[in-house]
């Protein structure tokens, strides 16, 4: 077929379309989605029974701010990244909130290697967080990705990349209301574990996930 | 990625384009489609041809045209489509390369005359490019990958970015349409 032949087909078949919203009005629908399955699982599952002491202790507070705040920008990032053209500060921005999360955890972890202790007393097996993390993010994931499939998979890679982080730190941050594991060392192997894992697993599956996807109405004609 | 003086008007022509306007749509492929063919030519893409890119990118800005921004330049948006379609084709040009075996003689399938007859058999040549000619663009290109080029469904999912029940679907009507076009 010719390119001139194509650019008169397209042209005779174009329709007027709904433009996508602005990524930060998309994000707020993708938090309305999710908060409530969050609190759900929550209320589930049973607050923590230490939760009114831990809600005013400082490192708690600030850890679950940064767990929060990751995932919102990790979710501006994947509903940018899925739009062509746009700014590539946007793709970084999540590194923040993310980088300062993971450093507080780790200084933590160094702590309380530091202290002392043997291994197996600091690092213990917790399979529960992966699956309750996967729990608590599978609606997040499902939203975000329905969300960022009305986009160009212009990234894949990173726009879905950033759409897992989302979820998974989201799951992360509900799952610290009801599970009692506050030790860095802990926090770190299995919670931040199980986030960068299921964020992998994910980015493996990028190109089935967000693929290209012609307009139906063209193909049918 | 520069289309000369006609950036300015880029962007109202997408913004039309997008309000259904055919017309603009028209003009604004028509100014791209030299800058892409240009850039095509510029790229890397092993044996396949310049055009098969421009018109990959062409299809796939037309899925994608919900996404433009009319309070963002035109051309970065363009930009980034031509990117991804460009890794794309040549991520399968490697793919590809790394399976295919070349050979001088290709073997026969079987020892009788009549699997082996390779002039023209029955119809007419010229009816049958009129009648794909008038297909819609989705099925003529579903027919010209997988009847004409032969592609596997897989190869020409990922050459057009449509799914492969869509191109089932699509060359489906498409063979429907010309077996009704040539009266067969």
């Amino acid at each position: 077929m010719r390119t001139e032949d194509l650019v008169g087909s397209l042209a005779g078949e174009v329709r007027p379309v709904r433009r996508l919203s602005s990524p930060p009005v998309r994000l707020l629908a993708w938090l309305a989605l999710s908060l409530p399955w969050i609190a759900l699982v929550v209320w589930y599952r049973g607050p923590r029974t230490d939760i009114a002491l831990k809600i005013g202790e400082g490192i708690w507070l600030f850890e679950q701010s940064l767990a929060l705040m990751t995932a919102l920008a990790a979710g501006l990032a994947a509903l940018c990244a899925s739009i062509p053209g746009r700014p590539v500060w946007e793709r970084v921005l999540p590194l923040l909130p993310l980088g300062l999360w993971l450093a507080i955890i780790v200084v933590g972890s160094i702590r309380s290697v530091v202290a002392g202790g043997a291994w197996s007393s600091l690092v213990q097996v917790d399979w529960v967080c992966l699956p309750n993390i996967a729990s608590l993010g599978v609606v997040p994931a499902i939203a975000m990705i329905a969300f960022i499939r009305r986009g160009a998979p212009v990234s894949p890679y990173t726009t879905i990349g950033y759409a897992a982080l989302a979820a998974t730190a989201l799951g992360e941050f509900g799952l610290r209301f009801f599970h009692a594991q506050d030790a860095s060392l802990m926090v770190l192997v299995w919670q931040i574990g199980s986030v960068a894992l299921l964020t992998v697993i994910c980015i493996f599956f990028a190109r089935y996930l967000f693929p290209w996807r012609i307009d139906v109405r063209t193909v049918s004609g | 990625m520069e289309t000369g003086t006609e950036n300015v008007s880029l962007e109202s022509l997408m913004q039309a384009a997008q309000a259904g306007d055919g017309s603009a749509y028209e003009h604004l492929l028509r100014s791209v489609v030299p800058v892409l063919r240009r850039q095509a030519r510029a790229k890397w893409i092993g044996s396949i041809e310049p055009e098969d890119l421009v018109q990959d990118v062409l299809l796939s800005l037309h899925s994608v045209r919900h996404t433009y921004d009319p309070s963002r330049p035109f051309l970065p948006w363009l930009s980034a489509i031509f990117r991804r379609r460009l890794v794309d084709l040549q991520r399968r040009h490697i793919r590809k390369a790394k399976n295919e075996v070349t050979t001088d003689t290709l073997p026969e399938t079987f020892s009788g005359d009549e699997t082996n007859w390779l002039e023209d058999g029955q119809g007419d040549p010229d009816l049958l490019k009129s009648a794909i000619a008038s297909l819609p663009a989705g099925q003529r290109r579903a027919i010209e990958l997988l009847k004409i080029q032969e592609l596997s469904l897989k190869e020409a999912a990922e050459r057009t970015g449509m799914s492969i029940s869509a191109l089932k679907v699509a060359v489906h009507r498409g063979m429907k349409s010309l077996k009704q076009a040539l009266g067969a």
